[in-house]
């Protein structure tokens, strides 16, 4: 297998294999597994409790999860396509990495609509299904779960392919550190933030879908100006100790997703229980 | 206040069903190409794949597309001559024999092959396991495993854990495959399996007829995923696929009489015999109208080509089943299934060579990266997904492998040359969207 230089400023053996000196003793091999374990539990945990609690449940929304996985991969394959020609850039510098993350946004919020358009094909086959087995149809709940799960879709395949694809060294001895951030190791600033990230993408599918349904204009705005921000949020982790700030920063964003996605679901699922309470 | 009854609760069952075992199966061969590959060590082995051509790192590209392409064409024709011998044998009912050397198979598969990954484990490991130990132990496995392959009594989940450790296996000694012939025998498969399957003179075509005029069912090695609803809580059984897709196809006219749809099997008590014969053949689906009542009949042939042993021998087989229901009366057609709840449900069945293969692409793709490990995975998964959709549209014999195989090498080309650089320089300066 290749050695490669990875990115600029950074140097990752491919299938590092863990290094024992002492080939007798386990207790080595276990502690570099854990530190492995330990940085993917950080950008996945949630979603992995939050998989098993509400979509493990249900065949549809894991089916939900798998394809809206592979639509993001897509659009990260597309877009990788487009900007290959330019590669490898100057990673340091901030015109080409403010680009890319604008086009990047950009192409990525386009999607949305169009897996709106998607799912209400989706919505309206399965109520003449329903409809041909004498069940009830779609209710709001049942809908908003499968926003989540197409948003957890967003949420996995970002961790997956920005983080945990990079883990790889972590599962052996030793660890690597950013430059421009040497505060932490690598592992651990990438998975912090791909959790900000999973959360935000997650979050957002469910305002968007909410707001498209509804055609509430601040919903539908809401959720590309906060990818946008928090694209550009990531941007000044470029300057030399940047991350002490982007960081946090990124992480009010996640939190503000978190509120309005929270104070919309609360406003809706009253409204419906109190319309359906009012019409007894 | 859940809302009970939702059909969100029981849609889509039975492709679940069959995607966590492949999901399951690709996993822990991905783990075990990580924690046992060693580049430094690798030794080739010299299969029936490679017969012609050992591939060493120091030839020349040409040379190496020649070689695989020649290893490639010979692994072909051995597994196309093996099956023609497959169809003789069981056109002059040969039925017993084949039952026996599958037997066999499974028996050498679990023992020597398994013996061998398992040893290498013990020895990456250095787990304190002695002989007598290691061996008493593996004995009891490979029994079990013979015994519960091939039979229908016994525990389920017992048969599907087997029937996943043996693609495990194979998928892991293929793994030891040098890599142009690798990519070039998947492409030849998928492509053989399409002939194979679609092609008039096709050996499985042959096999699926033939299977389907004896009304019975073909010795192989198949998975068989049951659906897990509980009976009676919810009236839409896991023929849910069939009917979602039946409306989609615009039979939105209402009329039931005409209205083909895919049904979950449903066994009667008394097709159980010959049962004892399993193989792999290719995914094939038929699905019959039954004009006399209004139950249609679902066949689901499945099989694949797994060679098993390093001489190359292809199992395949087609297990037809069709069974008759009856029409409770007062229910509606699609909860049928109900009033058969003693029979024993009976779900979607994929052929162990598709799991071998597929978990092969995969975990080639685990010796480059984790992120052509997703990619491909995302694929074959989504791959399966359309192939089991297809199959309730076009309602003939398909093979699962060329959708999967195709869109896996092209993703996996993909992800690595292009996907791969744009994401690690973005990433590793902490630039991420």
């Amino acid at each position: 297998m290749e050695n490669s230089v990875k990115g600029d400023g950074l140097m990752v053996p491919k299938n590092l294999q863990p290094f024992k000196p002492f080939s007798r003793s386990n207790t080595r091999s276990t502690a570099f597994e854990s530190t492995g374990i330990g940085y993917t539990l950080l950008a996945l945990g949630p979603s992995l409790s939050l998989f098993i609690a509400v979509i493990a449940k249900k065949p549809f929304l894991i089916l939900t999860l798998l394809s809206s996985t592979l639509v993001w991969l897509i659009s990260l394959i597309v877009l990788s396509g487009l900007w290959r020609a330019f590669l490898p850039f100057k990673t340091g510098s901030l015109w080409p990495c403010t680009l890319i993350i604008l086009t990047s946004v950009a192409f990525q919020e386009a999607l949305r609509p169009l897996f709106w358009k998607i799912y209400k094909r989706l919505e309206d086959i399965l109520d003449a299904f329903a409809d041909r087995v004498s069940k009830p149809r779609l209710f709001i709940t049942d809908k908003m779960q499968i926003a989540l799960a197409g948003g957890m879709g967003h949420g996995v395949a970002h961790a997956v392919f920005f983080c945990l694809s990079l883990l790889t060294p972590a599962f052996g001895p030793g660890t690597y550190y950013v430059e421009k951030c040497s505060q932490m190791s690598f592992f651990l600033v990438s998975a912090v933030i791909a959790l900000a990230f999973v959360t935000i993408h997650t979050l957002s599918m469910v305002i968007a879908f909410n707001g498209y349904a509804e055609g509430n204009k601040v919903d539908q705005y809401f959720v590309p100006a906060v990818h946008l921000i928090a694209a550009m949020l990531t941007l000044v982790n470029l300057a030399q100790g940047g991350c002490i700030i982007g960081i946090p920063l990124l992480y009010i964003m996640a939190l503000l997703t978190m509120g309005h996605c929270g104070k919309m679901v609360w406003r809706r699922l009253t409204e419906i229980r109190s319309r359906q309470g009012s019409s007894f | 206040m859940e809302p009970d009854g939702s059909i969100l609760d029981s849609i889509g069952q039975e492709i679940i069903g069959v995607m966590s075992p492949v999901s399951i199966c690709m996993f822990l061969v991905v783990l075990l190409v990580y924690s046992l590959y060693n580049p430094a060590t690798a030794t080739t082995i010299r299969t029936a794949a490679n017969l012609v051509y050992m591939e060493s790192p120091t030839d020349s590209t040409a040379q190496k597309l020649e070689g695989s392409l020649l290893n490639a064409a010979v692994f072909i024709i051995l597994i196309a001559l093996v099956t023609f011998l497959l169809v003789f044998l069981y056109y002059y009912k040969f039925t017993k024999f084949l039952v026996h050397y599958t037997r066999f198979s499974a028996f050498a598969v679990f023992s020597s092959m398994g013996g061998s990954v398992l040893l290498s484990f013990i020895q990456h490991f250095n787990f304190p396991v002695d002989v007598v130990t290691f061996c008493v132990l593996h004995f009891n496995f490979t029994i079990v495993g013979t015994l519960c392959v091939l039979s229908s009594g016994g525990p389920i989940v017992l048969k599907q854990s087997y029937m996943v450790a043996l693609g495990i296996i194979v998928a892991a000694w293929f793994t030891k495959l040098p890599e142009w012939t690798t990519w070039v025998l998947l492409v030849a498969l998928a492509i053989y399996d399409l002939v194979a399957v679609l092609a008039p003179g096709g050996p499985l075509k042959l096999l699926v007829e033939l299977a389907a005029s004896r009304d019975e069912e073909l010795p192989a090695l198949i998975y068989e995923a049951r659906p897990t609803v509980d009976m009676g809580r919810s009236g839409v059984r896991g023929s849910s696929l069939g009917l979602l897709v039946g409306g989609v196809t615009g039979n939105n006219s209402g009329s039931n009489g005409g209205a083909v749809e895919l049904r979950v099997m449903l066994r009667n008590n008394n097709n159980n015999h010959n049962n004892n014969n399993n193989w792999d053949a290719e995914s094939i689906i038929n699905v019959l109208e039954n004009e006399s009542s209004e139950i249609e009949e679902v066949r689901e042939d499945v099989g694949e080509s797994s060679p098993l042993i390093g001489g190359g021998s292809l199992m395949e087989r087609l297990s037809t089943q069709s069974e008759r229901t009856n029409n409770g009366g007062s229910r509606e057609n699609e909860s049928q299934g109900e009033d058969m709840a003693g029979t024993g449900l009976r779900g979607l069945k994929l052929g162990l060579g598709d799991f071998v293969f597929y978990s092969v692409l995969v975990g080639r793709a685990a010796m480059y990266d984790l992120m052509t490990v997703y990619a491909c995975y995302l694929v074959i998964i989504s791959g399966l997904g359309c192939t089991l959709i297809l199959l309730a549209v076009c309602r003939h014999a398909l093979p699962a492998l060329p959708i999967s195989i195709t869109l896996g090498i092209l993703f996996y080309f993909l992800t690595r040359l292009l996907m791969e650089p744009f994401v690690v320089g973005t990433s590793t300066s902490l630039v991420m969207f």
